[in-house]
């Protein structure tokens, strides 16, 4: 059910965002969370992810529909920038913007057919893509096939978007990437088009009957989420300073962008940082502990605790926190306070 | 009731998420000691877990070897004498899942959490290539036993990495020499076509590319150039297009589960070329090759080490009894026996530096030739780049699940059996 947002409610929840953002910018000032580079390891994951699911989240999530395809976008974005520097000896600048347009393009490309599919046919066609996808890629000597491109050492800093030493420039790379991807949701919320977005989620005929032009609503979701998956994508071969297909095109990968969003909570603006916050520290520790005993432990571990709280809370991790809000608030009602709306 | 629940997850969560930073922590009793730490990256997990965990088994029998007194034992430092007497080598290991990514990320947090002096890894070339360079920025050492790809040498500015095993490179020219061998001492030979079957990854690519050349520079005609999909749970069309080019020879970098696949297919099409090279893989595994059982046979590849090799290489014996016990009494393969050379190689390197800079060790590592008794060629050294120039292979032929030296002949025990027979036939 679509509401409207209540106008001081939204000024809280703004003010909440970016006391949240100027708190994240003063991490690297703490010198003990510096030192520790498994540590900013995983905070730049957890942006990372964050902001993939967020990209996710504005067709999966606000548009209602599930696409497993979204790892090849990520890939064209790694790729565009992959190539400016390894093909052709360029910044990733450039190739970070072309690796953007062309996601977006193939993303029209894709959806049109795909988009007169709906439900679990739509989910299995994005699947398709992605092995086609991987499969051209693997053969595609002009992107460097199965062997993929292996970043030179070139000279570190923004110009090149490359750290070899400190991990405090990815940091705020990863920053600004969710500053901005969280940015265009916040305000695609309380914009008309998020109105016609969750309109369409929620009835795609009675949408269109009282004059959404669905499917141009979804196309434009679509190219808009794909652009920015790319950006993540370029962002990811910059951290990881190598791309293959297997690494950025594979199902593997596109689980990744659902998961987080599922797991924090779909068509939320807080799911996707939830469930990256909660998500990729429980991989990367867990890996970290008890990877190195082979036999899977982490992963089943890891396994476990997803499966403990999708199944103590269906409506993800903002579902729990909603919950934990509501006791607290409870005492306030009590006492004559108002609720907060929500979108 | 249901504010309680909810509360208890959360609880539950945040005690999990402490417990598990906490536990990450590094070490710090085993400051006080006299400590070597060494992390190692292997494929615990995932399509060739298997490998991985021997690779981990491998270098875990060194450090045993070299921590503790094995006078029985014919390798250097077995004896426990010397100045790394004062020393104990720890291993930190982790999981790379095969992933490039994964594997950077391990190699950071071994270094700079874990604090390791050496790395040694990672089996796979794709997670090798990234974890190494890590390693390079960070002026440490990074022993690779297995990863096969030759890019992995050619980067001229690594001072840190250094290879024990033979690499695609070495192999396809091997393989091009076993080809105009046969066409020279069999009757109607007559080898003159070359099929090329590889997993579509690194090392499948890396693989093809040095058949192809070898190929071209031995004057042979490749005709079928199939890759596939790693992992593949069906080979039908790929075989299928190789057999339609009938090939007289067929070249092979397939892994692990895949290799019984590809040979299985081979025998439900009915179809088998005169010779089959396979390059270091699933034709290597003992345990795929007792698998396939007769079906294995007759098929040919490059062989670090296999059990049948006990005769040229005493030492192996006694060193492969602590191995065995690691890996439910599986013996060494070629690749797994190379992370053992890698770390006993490593130590012998610190002994003779008699220091722990990474500097001074990566030198003498160049600087001399090292004993090595569970190598081929019994010793090791390194080239510029960091491959080992004495790594040597011998092409073995399998026979009644045997692997039967056939090449180079003055290694060989039994001539080879060729052409290689039907499946109808055997």
């Amino acid at each position: 059910m679509v509401t409207p947002m209540h106008h001081g409610a939204l000024k809280r929840k703004d003010l909440f965002w970016l006391a949240l953002v100027a708190l994240m910018a003063l991490v690297p000032a703490v010198s003990a969370i510096t030192a520790n580079s498994f540590l900013m390891h995983v905070l730049i994951l957890i942006l990372l992810f964050a902001s993939m699911a967020q990209a996710w989240n504005i067709i999966g999530g606000y548009g209602g529909q599930t696409s497993f395809g979204h790892s090849v976008f990520f890939g064209i974005g790694a790729y565009g920038a992959g190539m400016a520097v390894v093909t052709y000896g360029l910044s990733p600048w450039p190739g970070i913007g072309v690796g953007m347009l062309a996601a977006a393009t193939v993303a029209v490309l894709i959806s049109y057919p795909c988009f007169k599919l709906s439900g679990h046919y739509f989910a299995i066609a994005t699947f398709a893509v992605v092995e086609i996808f991987n499969r051209m890629f693997l053969v595609w000597y002009w992107v460097g096939g199965a062997l993929g491109l292996d970043y030179p050492m070139v000279e570190e800093g923004f110009k090149n978007l490359m750290w070899y030493d400190s991990k405090t420039g990815y940091y705020y790379c990863a920053l600004v990437l969710f500053v901005l991807i969280f940015g265009i949701v916040r305000f695609l919320e309380g914009h008309r088009f998020g109105y016609y977005l969750r309109a369409v989620r929620e009835g795609q005929e009675t949408a269109e009957s009282l004059g959404v032009n669905s499917t141009a609503v979804k196309l434009t979701a679509m190219a808009l989420s794909a652009a920015l998956a790319g950006l993540c994508g370029a962002f990811f071969v910059q951290y990881n300073l190598r791309v293959d297909p297997g690494m950025v095109m594979s199902l593997d990968m596109s689980m990744k962008f659902v998961l987080v969003t599922i797991l924090g909570g779909a068509g939320t603006l807080a799911g996707p940082l939830l469930g990256a916050a909660v998500l990729i520290p429980l991989q990367e520790y867990t890996r970290a502990l008890w990877g190195g005993l082979g036999g899977g432990v982490d992963l089943i571990v890891f396994g476990v605790l997803i499966i403990v709280i999708v199944v103590k809370q269906p409506a993800g991790i903002s579902g729990i926190v909603r919950d934990i809000a509501k006791r607290f608030r409870r005492p306030a009602d009590a006492k004559g306070g108002t609720s907060v709306g929500t979108a | 009731m249901v504010h309680c629940k909810s509360r208890m997850t959360i609880c539950l969560l945040i005690a999990v998420a402490v417990t598990l930073m906490l536990g990450v922590a590094p070490a710090t009793t085993l400051a006080q000691e006299k400590v070597i730490k060494i992390g190692t990256i292997f494929p615990l997990t995932g399509p060739v877990a298997l490998a991985g965990q021997r690779c981990k088994a491998a270098v875990e029998t060194a450090v045993e070897i070299l921590n503790n007194k094995h006078p029985n034992i014919k390798v250097p430092l077995a004896d426990k004498k010397g100045w790394l007497a004062g020393y104990k080598f720890v291993l930190v290991h982790t999981d790379s899942q095969g992933k490039p990514d994964v594997g950077k990320a391990e190699a950071e947090r071994l270094i700079n959490q874990e604090g390791v002096w050496a790395l040694i890894g990672a089996y796979n070339s794709s997670v090798s290539m990234p974890a190494s360079m890590v390693a390079e920025r960070a002026k440490k050492i990074f022993m690779c036993g297995a990863s096969s790809s030759a890019a992995l040498t050619q980067r001229p500015d690594m001072k840190y990495f250094f290879r024990t095993a033979s690499t695609d490179e070495v192999e396809s020219h091997e393989f091009v020499e076993v080809l105009k061998w046969l066409n020279k001492t069999q009757k109607n030979a007559n080898v003159k076509t070359l099929g090329l079957i590889y997993e579509n990854s690194v090392f499948g690519k890396h693989a093809a590319e040095e058949a192809k050349k070898a190929a071209a520079a031995g004057g042979f005609t490749v005709v079928a150039d199939v890759p596939f999909t790693p992992g593949a749970t069906n080979l039908d069309s790929e075989v299928q297009t190789v057999k339609s080019k009938n090939p007289d020879a067929l070249f092979g970098a397939v892994l692990g589960a895949d290799y019984a696949l590809m040979v299985k297919t081979m025998k439900k099409m009915n179809w088998i070329p005169k010779v089959s090279l396979n390059y270091c893989s699933g034709y290597q595994d003992p345990v795929i090759a007792k698998q396939l059982g007769p079906d294995a046979d007759f098929f040919m590849g490059s062989t670090g080490y296999s059990p049948e090799f006990a005769g040229m290489m005493p030492a192996v014996a006694e060193v492969e009894k602590i191995f065995k016990t690691k890996t439910n009494n599986v013996p060494y393969d070629s690749d797994s026996i190379q992370e053992t050379i890698a770390m006993l190689v490593l130590a012998q390197a610190i002994e003779k530096a008699k220091s722990l800079d990474p500097e001074v060790v990566a030198k003498t590592l160049y600087a001399n030739t090292w004993p090595s008794p569970l190598s081929l060629s019994g010793k090791v050294a390194f080239a510029p780049g960091g491959q080992n120039k004495l790594a040597l292979s011998i092409v073995t032929q399998l026979q009644g699940g045997k692997y039967k030296r056939i090449f180079p002949t003055e290694k060989a025990d039994t001539k080879p059996i060729f052409p290689m027979k039907a499946w109808d036939k055997r």
